[in-house]
């Protein structure tokens, strides 16, 4: 209805005059919320490549030296020469060693590092969770890299690459196993002992049980039949894991989320104080003709949340683009956005928004009616 | 809310003063003064610039307090309004025009008239009729969808009465409506107010320091220094 005169549209009428300045405050606004989007997405990427190796492992115990609690950012040397007595453990189904290695290699841009993962390539536990070019690791002289790895330093599969002395052909690409800082790498188990130069030791056992077996009895008969190791079920492992990899990396994400934040109800707070002094004549005369006592409050309210609407509009348009256009320039930084983050990121919008409405709200109080009357 | 029963005195100010505090020392912009205006009436308040007109409209409409005296609107004290009360009471019984206007310029003209009736709590489609028909009797009508930035100043002005008369207000409140308008656009505004008084039985105190418009009132005071005479 074109007579129809709303709250809406009086706050439409003020706030988007000037044009280019609404602009400018709707793009401002779109990429503090593109940050924090970004970010969000960043860490849901992160959290969820990190631990996906863990997670797809299909192991149902991980058994690891003493006081070792994950495999991101904890080191565990165990001995071999205790598979034979985990193998004789009642409900015990398969024992899988498996080896991981930091390790440097040459790619035609240069150095890299890389997690060596040495797993048995025959039963294939341990190994990539999923393939997404080329094959697993058939034989001790290949390897499998991770995509975005791969990605990143243009090797395909069939190329050459050459660790220490070897020189080890790319039989594949898998994914899941970006954790964002390094990312894992496959080889079989007899060339990982070779590069690591201590064929007696490896990382992990990777444990499956047999049906029907309670995982919490078997930790407590190995605990007691082994010194010196520690094993977890595989929902713990995984939350060791994914707590390591929080600890490491949210801190840095909420700081320059919240910097975010900050930056973004400031804008938002000058944008309308200063909405409110350039038009102080304007509430004046809706003061003098009776405005009711919330009328005035609710539009600043209602102005910010659509400048922000505007602006997460805006930024829910472009994150998808961005993440795919980051993962061309940085393989390794692999975001995962979803309707979900833009839902939660609009929520902590109008929030800020909300909380930005307030120093605007008390310059209200300083405008009087009795200003048009002069 | 309103007391019915004071028709006689829809307004009503008894021994008002106003001293404003300048560097220690008061100035009195009105100086005990007693005045009553009833329904049906125009009532004019001459004055020259800094005697005290404004002061006096805005203590009318409760947006000042006086340093002493009292002030009665629709038979109760303006004191023992609550604010919610008294907004809601200029916006739905008193209607206001401004000597610049003070029209929204974000908004058209038939959008300015009808936020006062948002205000007033008043029905969207009752609202939009009123709005129409006054409109069309202010010969306005076919500004309806224009801003304020392209109109005349006679035009605005004529907006500005719609806006103050279309909560069917009982008071009008008028402050140099005149003033920013030519001889002939000043005469037919408030002929238009006129009008409203005499067919509408509506009460408007318009206060002005233009002597040609006099013969519109029924009652003409002068303000001179913050004292009131009746001329």
């Amino acid at each position: 209805m074109k007579s129809r005169c709303s709250n809406e549209m009086i706050m439409m009428m003020t706030i988007v005059h000037p044009l280019t300045r609404f602009v400018l405050t709707i793009v401002g606004i779109a990429l503090c919320a593109l940050l924090m989007l970004f970010l969000l997405s960043i860490y849901k990427g992160v959290s969820k490549g990190s631990v996906s190796y863990v997670r797809e492992s299909g192991a149902d115990l991980w058994v690891v030296q003493r006081h070792s609690t994950n495999i991101l950012r904890s080191s565990s040397l165990i001995p071999l020469s205790i598979k034979p007595i985990l193998q004789k453990v009642d409900g015990i189904k398969s024992v899988s060693p498996v080896i991981f290695i930091l390790s440097s290699v040459i790619t035609a841009k240069g150095p890299a590092t890389m997690y060596l993962t040495g797993y048995d390539i025959k039963t294939g536990i341990g190994g990539p969770p999923a393939i997404v070019a080329g094959n697993r690791v058939a034989n001790d002289n290949e390897i499998v890299l991770d995509h975005s790895f791969a990605a990143k330093y243009n090797i395909n599969p069939g190329d050459n690459l050459i660790i220490k002395d070897d020189t080890l052909k790319v039989a594949g690409l898998s994914s899941g196993t970006n954790m964002f800082v390094v990312q894992y790498a496959f080889i079989s188990l007899q060339k990982a002992f070779e590069i690591a130069g201590y064929p007696f030791l490896v990382s992990c056992f990777q444990l499956r049980l047999c049906p029907g077996t309670h995982p919490a009895g078997i930790i407590d008969v190995l605990q007691d039949k082994i010194d010196g190791i520690s094993v977890f079920d595989q929902q713990t492992f995984l939350t060791n894991n994914t707590h390591e990899m929080e600890s490491g990396i949210l801190p840095l994400l909420y700081m320059v989320a919240f910097i975010g934040a900050v930056v973004l109800a400031a804008l938002l707070s000058l944008i309308l104080s200063m909405h409110v002094l350039e038009h102080r004549n304007e509430y004046a005369v809706m003061k003098a003709l009776g405005a009711p006592k919330g009328f005035l409050p609710a539009l600043i309210i209602k102005q910010a949340m659509v400048l922000s609407l505007c602006g997460m509009l805006t930024a829910a348009v472009f994150i998808f683009p961005l993440l795919v256009m980051v993962e061309k320039i940085s393989p390794e930084v692999a975001g995962q956005s979803s309707f979900l983050h833009v839902i939660l990121v609009l929520a902590g919008t109008g929030f800020i928004c909300l909380v930005s409405s307030v120093v605007p709200i008390g310059k209200l109080r300083k405008i009087y009616p009795l200003d048009v009357f002069k | 809310m309103i007391n019915n029963n004071i028709n006689m005195g829809i307004v009503a100010m008894h021994r008002i003063s106003k001293i404003y505090e300048r560097q220690g020392k008061g100035t009195a912009a009105l100086n005990q003064i007693s005045f009553e205006a009833s329904t049906g009436e125009l009532v004019l308040l001459l004055g020259p610039s800094g005697s005290g007109k404004t002061t006096f409209l805005t203590i009318l409409a409760g947006f000042q307090k006086p340093s002493s005296g009292q002030v009665s609107l629709f038979g109760k004290n303006i004191m023992d309004y609550p604010s919610q009360e008294l907004q809601y009471l200029r916006a739905r019984h008193m209607g206001f025009i401004f000597q610049t206007f003070n029209l929204m310029e974000g908004l058209n003209v038939k959008e300015n008239i009808m936020l006062v009736t948002r205000f007033a709590r008043e029905g969207r489609n009752q609202a939009s009729k009123r709005a129409d028909y006054l409109l069309n009797k202010f010969e306005i009508d076919p500004l309806r969808s224009s801003y304020p930035n392209t109109l005349s100043q006679g035009e605005k002005q004529r907006v500005a009465v719609v806006r103050a008369l279309v909560n069917d207000a009982e008071l009008i409140i008028a402050d140099e409506p005149t003033g920013s308008l030519s001889a002939l656009q000043g005469d037919q505004i408030v002929a238009f107010l006129k009008e409203c008084v005499d067919k509408e039985r509506r009460t408007v105190i318009m206060v002005s320091h233009d002597e040609r418009i006099k013969h519109f009132a029924d009652r003409t005071f002068y303000l001179r220094d913050g004292s009131m005479e009746l001329i």
